[in-house]
């Protein structure tokens, strides 16, 4: 097992790591960038080192500053949190050639996920249904249309450098075809740097369920179940929940047995998550994400289990210490997004943080950073807490999630909030009758 | 130009030891004191400035980042010079600081020294590399902030150049 780890990200993450290097008794280095030098994660953390200028390009992202805090504190692993530097195969790489762990998956894996195009390909080779769609690249406005009849409209076009929504467009019908290919191809350009798109089937109201997985990269793998993470804003999750409301136990275990049976064959390492649209009891692969999730405590919650602790257990060289089996699912788990944000607009509110006062009680959970007295940095994300709450049935769960809320105060900022109060009266949230699209017409609506 | 930073935001707690701490902190030349007793946890950190005009610092934020700066101004005091010298030299990378080329050998320069303009005033070593960091501008050592070896952060400063 590791003496000391170094945990190259911020916030609430660079907290929950730490957490769990303590409990397994492990000692921990903070890094920071000259706005985070008084953040809650550096002033709990063993030692810190400030490592950059506050543009997380300079600091977060710098990996030779990172290795070099590593050399300087003697740490032999490093954990990246979620973000920043925790699905940058290079990073991993150069790591390794240090002699130092990163706690992940192998710098392969990462780089396969990486790129979708890939990631699609490795899925449906390991029997992970898929979305149909071209096999690659579309070279050109006339493959696109052919593709376009073959799959059936609409379909969506997608960069495959891409994420977080940009160079994607969707096309209704063959009149759309070469606005919407061009449209997606100049904006992967602009954005990611290449231009090459490709085309997939457009689900109209599909729900983002996605499968937690877990190996130990020496043939053995499990699921954890499901997250249904639906409610998006902007492809921005915002709240995630375990288990879905959609899904039932044998359908669960099909598509769990399936993920888990595919990773074991890769021999994939450590956590990691695999997206799903799902629709009419099918479910289409998204992608792969190679890390911890932000929403993992819901797994946590239903599982029993600490994700990051076996993180790096896993990391340190250890076999998974359960199998399928040991993994039993109970009772519900809810989280939600606080973001230092307009809960209307979405306006981002960085600044003084006056008062907290964090709910408790049986049941709740709060993962955050945040203290009074804090600034909050305007140079990062606005994730400022994860409300995370159990409750034996979905309905204690709810019920539990609104006095929690009702307890949460922060004040100094605006937060979100008040959206999940809101969200709390709605019917469709109620009886988890909601997909991807919900929550912006929700939006709208209001 | 200490900071104190208790972990505790407690009021009341004995400001000796904090003022005792940032002597020591001085005296020794590091940059950051951790004690814990009967429950108390202390930490006193060199402060870190934060430029108005930061190489880096995203334009979209500057507003609040001129306003950090004026914050972590006033909330200095001035006791340590190197923080405000204009001839403070610092760290641009995280790193082990070494006074000479190699282990034994003379070192680049002493205090009391004229250097030239991009003379090499100390190396830092990241990654296995050695960074000669240039003399910013030509002058006199007045101080040299950094011992043989030692760990330096971003930022952190290493000699005054008068």
């Amino acid at each position: 097992m590791f003496d000391k780890i170094l945990i190259a990200n911020r916030g609430e993450i660079a907290l929950r790591v730490l957490r769990a290097c303590r409990e397994l008794g492990i000692s921990t280095v903070a890094v920071h960038s000259t706005a985070d030098a008084n953040a809650m994660h550096v002033r709990l953390a063993d030692e810190s080192v400030c490592i950059g200028p506050p543009s997380a390009r300079d600091s977060y992202l710098n990996i030779p500053a990172i290795v070099a805090a590593c050399e300087i504190t003697g740490a032999e692993a490093v954990h990246p949190g979620y973000g920043f530097l925790a699905e940058n195969a290079r990073f991993a790489e150069i790591l390794a050639e240090h002699g130092i762990t990163f706690i992940g998956p192998s710098a392969e894996h990462i780089r396969m996920m990486g790129d979708k195009i890939e990631a699609k390909r490795t899925a449906q080779v390991l029997g992970i249904p898929v979305v149909p769609g071209s096999d690659g690249a579309v070279p050109d406005v006339a493959a696109a249309l052919r593709l376009g009849a073959e799959i059936g409209y609409p379909v969506l076009i997608k960069a495959s450098a891409g994420g977080g929504g940009r160079g994607m467009k969707v096309a209704r019908g063959p009149e759309d075809m070469e606005l919407a290919y061009r449209t997606a191809q100049s904006e992967a350009k602009s954005s990611f740097g290449d231009d090459a798109v490709y085309i997939e089937k457009f689900l109209g109201r599909p729900r983002h369920i996605e499968i937690q997985v877990f190996g130990d990269g020496q043939g053995h793998a499990v699921h954890l179940g499901e997250r249904d993470c639906s409610l998006q804003r902007r492809h921005q999750k915002v709240w995630e929940e375990a288990l879905s409301p959609a899904l039932n136990a044998s359908q669960r275990e099909q598509i769990g047995e399936r993920v888990a049976t595919a990773m074991a064959k890769l021999g994939y390492s450590g956590a990691g998550t695999v997206e799903f649209l799902y629709e009419s009891g099918e479910f289409y692969f998204i992608e792969m994400n190679t890390r911890l999730q932000v929403e993992h405590p819901v797994t946590e919650m239903i599982t029993g289990l600490d994700l990051v602790q076996e993180q790096i257990r896993v990391a340190a060289g250890a076999k998974l210490p359960f199998s399928q089996k040991d993994i039993t699912f109970s009772g519900h788990a809810i989280e939600c997004r606080i973001n230092a944000e307009n809960p209307r607009s979405f306006a981002p509110s960085p600044g003084l943080v006056d008062a907290v006062h964090v709910p408790g009680g049986l049941g709740v959970r709060v993962d955050s950073a945040l203290y009074a007295g804090y600034r909050i940095p305007p140079y990062y994300d606005s994730l400022i807490g994860k409300l995370i709450v159990f409750g034996k049935t979905r309905t204690e769960c709810l019920m539990r999630l609104r006095r929690a809320l009702g307890e949460y105060v922060i004040e100094g900022v605006e937060t979100t909030i008040p959206l999940f109060q809101e969200l709390l009266a709605d019917p469709d949230i109620i009886d988890g009758r909601y997909n991807i699209h919900w929550l912006e017409q929700f939006l709208s609506r209001a | 130009m200490s900071k104190a930073k208790p972990t505790s935001e407690r009021e009341g707690f004995d400001r000796e030891i904090i003022r005792e701490l940032a002597d020591l902190l001085n005296e020794t030349g590091l940059s950051e004191i951790e004690i814990e007793h009967e429950g108390l946890r202390v930490r006193v950190a060199r402060a870190i400035q934060v430029f108005q005009a930061g190489v880096g610092a995203p334009a979209t934020s500057l507003g609040s980042n001129a306003s950090e700066a004026l914050e972590t101004h006033a909330t200095q005091s001035a006791t340590r010079p190197a923080e405000i010298h204009p001839g403070t030299v610092r760290s641009p990378m995280v790193g082990t600081a070494y006074r000479a080329p190699a282990p034994g050998a003379q070192a680049f320069v002493e205090v009391g020294q004229e250097v030239k303009q991009g003379q090499t005033l100390l190396i830092i070593e990241a990654m296995k590399t050695m960074n000669p960091i240039p003399a910013p501008s030509s002058g006199r050592v007045r101080e040299i902030i950094v011992a043989d070896a030692q760990p330096v952060e971003y930022d952190e400063p290493l000699m005054i150049i008068e």
